[in-house]
């Protein structure tokens, strides 16, 4: 049961879709008793490339959508998706209390930077000082962070993966999977089209997570499950 | 309201029927808080323009009701009378009302007992200081007026609108809610938190809306409930509901609009934003109960419809029918209802298509856990694939206008059931047009009770009219144009925009009028 992905050549959505498959069948779940709920998006296309109970649901709600279903049904692995516009632009009161909140829902984050499926508008994680192809004029806005914002709202697990880390980015999955509270997985997946002067990125990766969730927030270099404690 | 909700009480079982209609600011503290509280021998009560006794707690409220007295009538001020000064009150202000309460019941002329039998009810932790303030306030009352009213020797019952659309919610198997607190809601909310049932409350109406969305597709009922501001952020979900075929039950409590409005104040100005709300075309039902007995039958029945059809059910109500105290001798914890989750996913079918294409437009839905199968809200195949090609949103789109085909109901008749002159309302005007039946018995009565779709027979009844009124609390008349608009007869409209509900003398005499 699965489509053609729509995604160009390059992107990290294949790899974020590989891993989540790879990591879906390393705690052997069955596809019937896992929800995928999908924000509007090119990331969120993969409801029809991913073989579970998949859910397109609307731009910035999977959060909410998914909260509902975790509530009544605790018993399925339930599982958020959100782009960068859906997380920290239009849905982004959901993901601050889904956060507080902490009902076991494993939130998967797909940033590339930029509005991709409009054609390239600046998002509100666009780095500053970039053009994106479908602005006029260089970011004047410093980025919002997806990983200071969660920490900030209480968030109790924390990771962020570059792209390529595709070892990496399945460990996080499996670990967030099996969390029992909110969890959230950022990718870092700049647009191969909308933008071709993304800085480049030299991530660091950490060992092990931090004890203190105000040790990684405004260290957008950092790497690795940055934050995770159950209770 | 404390004070509405215990004499109602005690006048319901000294056999009496009330109806108690309360008018509050959105202040926390002061301001003109009132309640009017009319009590009858028979089932059926409207509001009055004009009261026999005012009862007024300081001098500004005894000034500004004075008006709504009947030459004839009394007015109580309790300052003046001393009521604020005995020292049951003296000592504890927050008993100022019980205390008005036996004033009152002293003045009604009705047996002391059952007002202590009340208190001992409604305050079990707090018995004997509002016993003792009931017997200062009747102590107080010099006269002794006696209700011209023989009391029915029937059991009556006494709830809010509220109270009856939560438990009929929870009879309905509702296991879900999430609502985000706005008049005239909030008290609904507060009854379902009582339950066992699962309650979030919401960072905003969108998240209330899509959780519920999500509750109901994991298979599990559920509701929400909101007001119009709220429901201007629900219709992102009811369109969802609508595409991806998601059952969702929503409670719209109308007040005065447009914006904040006036929003303690009752208005059915919604009927259009509840019936056109959402983008794109689809197929959605909307239901106003207009009594306690309609919404203890058309609150599980919205469950029903909304998983028959696996469609958006909204609910109408307003302020005026949510929150004001009603009665009534039918036993509404004992009517029957029947639960109906729709056509279901069957365990041995080998291939499962969650928008398989049927005769009625209706696909099986399975819940999560029992099959994976994709789910979409963008225009999608069988399957659940998004797709964007002619012939499948011809026939998805064909597909869900299907599922209404052949709405049965959706109104009653009231008096002369063929007259050719007929007085029409929707939702809470009902116990009006009942009322009025009685003094106009050459009229024909309709309420309508699912403005949409509209109700197909209704057309030909209207269509036979010599004369068409509609009566609505709404400025422009909603109801009234969509009549026009769906049997091209002219209709005469009795508007009413000001927040309060039609009193029984007003809408008498406009009926008058219009004849």
């Amino acid at each position: 049961m699965s489509q053609i992905p729509s995604w160009c050549p390059g992107c990290g959505a294949y790899t974020v879709n590989l891993a989540l498959k790879k990591a879906l069948a390393q705690l052997r779940l069955k596809r019937k008793n896992v929800v995928a709920c999908y924000d509007i998006g090119c990331s969120g296309n993969m409801v029809n490339v991913l073989d579970v109970c998949g859910f397109e649901t609307l731009h910035g709600r999977s959060i909410p959508v998914a909260t509902g279903i975790k509530t009544v049904r605790p018993e399925l692995t339930v599982i958020a998706q959100a782009g960068d516009g859906g997380l920290l632009n239009e849905g982004l009161n959901h993901f601050i209390h889904a956060a507080q909140r902490n009902i076991p829902i494993t939130l998967i984050v797909n940033n590339n930077l930029v509005f991709g499926l409009t054609a390239g508008q600046q998002s509100s994680t666009t780095p500053q000082g970039v053009r994106v192809r479908g602005s006029r004029h260089e970011n004047p806005l410093p980025p919002l962070s997806a990983v200071d914002l969660a920490a900030a709202a209480g968030a109790r697990f924390i990771a962020r993966v570059p792209e390529g880390e595709l070892g990496l980015m399945q460990k996080s999955f499996e670990k967030a999977l099996c969390f029992k509270g909110f969890a959230v997985v950022e990718i870092i997946q700049p647009c191969k089209i909308w933008a071709k002067d993304f800085p480049k990125m030299e991530f660091k990766k950490i060992s092990k997570p931090f004890l203190d969730r105000t040790k990684f927030t405004g260290r957008a270099n950092l790497a690795g499950i940055l934050y995770s404690k159950e209770g | 309201m404390q004070l509405g909700e215990l004499l109602s009480a005690a006048l319901n079982s000294a056999g009496y029927f009330t109806l108690v209609y309360p008018e509050y600011p959105s202040r926390i503290r002061g301001g003109d808080n009132n309640v009017q509280i009319v009590i009858s021998n028979s089932a059926q009560l409207t509001p009055r323009q004009r009261v026999d006794a005012l009862f007024a707690l300081d001098k500004n409220l005894a000034d500004a009701h004075r008006r709504e007295v009947k030459p004839n009538g009394s007015t109580f001020n309790a300052v003046s009378l001393g009521l604020i000064d005995v020292p049951a009150v003296k000592s504890n202000p927050l008993v100022k009302n019980t205390a008005l309460a036996g004033l009152i019941w002293r003045f009604l002329g009705l047996e002391k007992g059952i007002l202590s039998r009340q208190i001992k009810k409604t305050f079990p932790k707090y018995t004997a200081v509002n016993l003792e303030a009931a017997e200062a306030g009747w102590k107080l009352a010099s006269k002794t007026k006696g209700l011209d009213l023989a009391p029915t020797s029937s059991k009556i019952f006494g709830a809010t609108g509220n109270e009856v659309f939560a438990s009929s919610a929870l009879k309905a198997d509702c296991q879900y809610a999430s609502i985000y607190p706005m008049t005239p809601i909030t008290s609904l909310a507060r009854y379902l938190a009582k339950s066992k049932i699962k309650v979030i409350a919401p960072e905003d109406e969108i998240f209330a809306a899509l959780s519920t969305l999500g509750a109901s597709y994991a298979g599990k009922r559920a509701l929400t409930a909101t007001s119009g501001g709220g429901f201007c952020l629900m219709t992102e979900a009811i369109g969802l509901a609508a595409m991806a075929e998601i059952p969702l039950v929503i409670i719209l409590g109308q007040r005065s609009g447009p914006s904040s409005g006036m929003p303690t104040y009752s208005s059915q100005a919604d009927l259009n934003f509840a019936i056109w709300g959402g983008h794109g075309d689809f197929e959605k039902i909307v239901l106003a109960p207009g009594d306690l007995e309609e919404i203890a039958r058309l609150t599980p029945e919205a469950f029903n419809l909304a998983e028959r059809y696996q469609i958006p059910v909204i609910i109408l109500t307003d302020k005026y029918l949510s929150e004001s105290r009603f009665s009534t001798n039918q036993a509404i914890d004992k009517i029957k209802i029947k639960i109906d989750r729709g056509k279901r996913y069957e365990r041995n079918s080998k291939i499962y298509n969650r928008y398989k294409l049927t005769k009625d437009g209706i696909s099986p839905r399975a819940y999560p856990g029992e099959t994976t199968f994709l789910t979409n809200s963008y225009e999608h195949d069988e399957e659940g694939f998004s797709a964007d090609d002619v012939q499948t949103r011809q026939a998805m789109m064909a597909k869900r206008a299907r599922k209404l085909a052949s709405l049965p109901g959706g109104y009653e008749i009231y008096g002369h059931k063929s007259a050719k002159e007929i007085v029409v309302g929707w939702g809470s005007t009902k116990s009006q047009l009942v009322e009025l039946s009685h003094g106009f018995p050459q009229l024909k009565f309709i309420h309508i009770w699912r403005p949409w779709p509209f109700p197909e027979k209704m057309k030909s009844e209207l269509k036979r009219a010599r004369k068409v009124i509609v009566a609505e609390n709404n400025f422009s008349g909603q109801m009234a144009k969509i009549i026009e608009n769906e049997t091209s007869v002219k209709v005469a409209k009795i508007l009413k925009d000001d927040g309060r509900p039609f009193f029984f003398e007003e809408l008498t005499k406009a009926i008058e009028a219009k004849l």
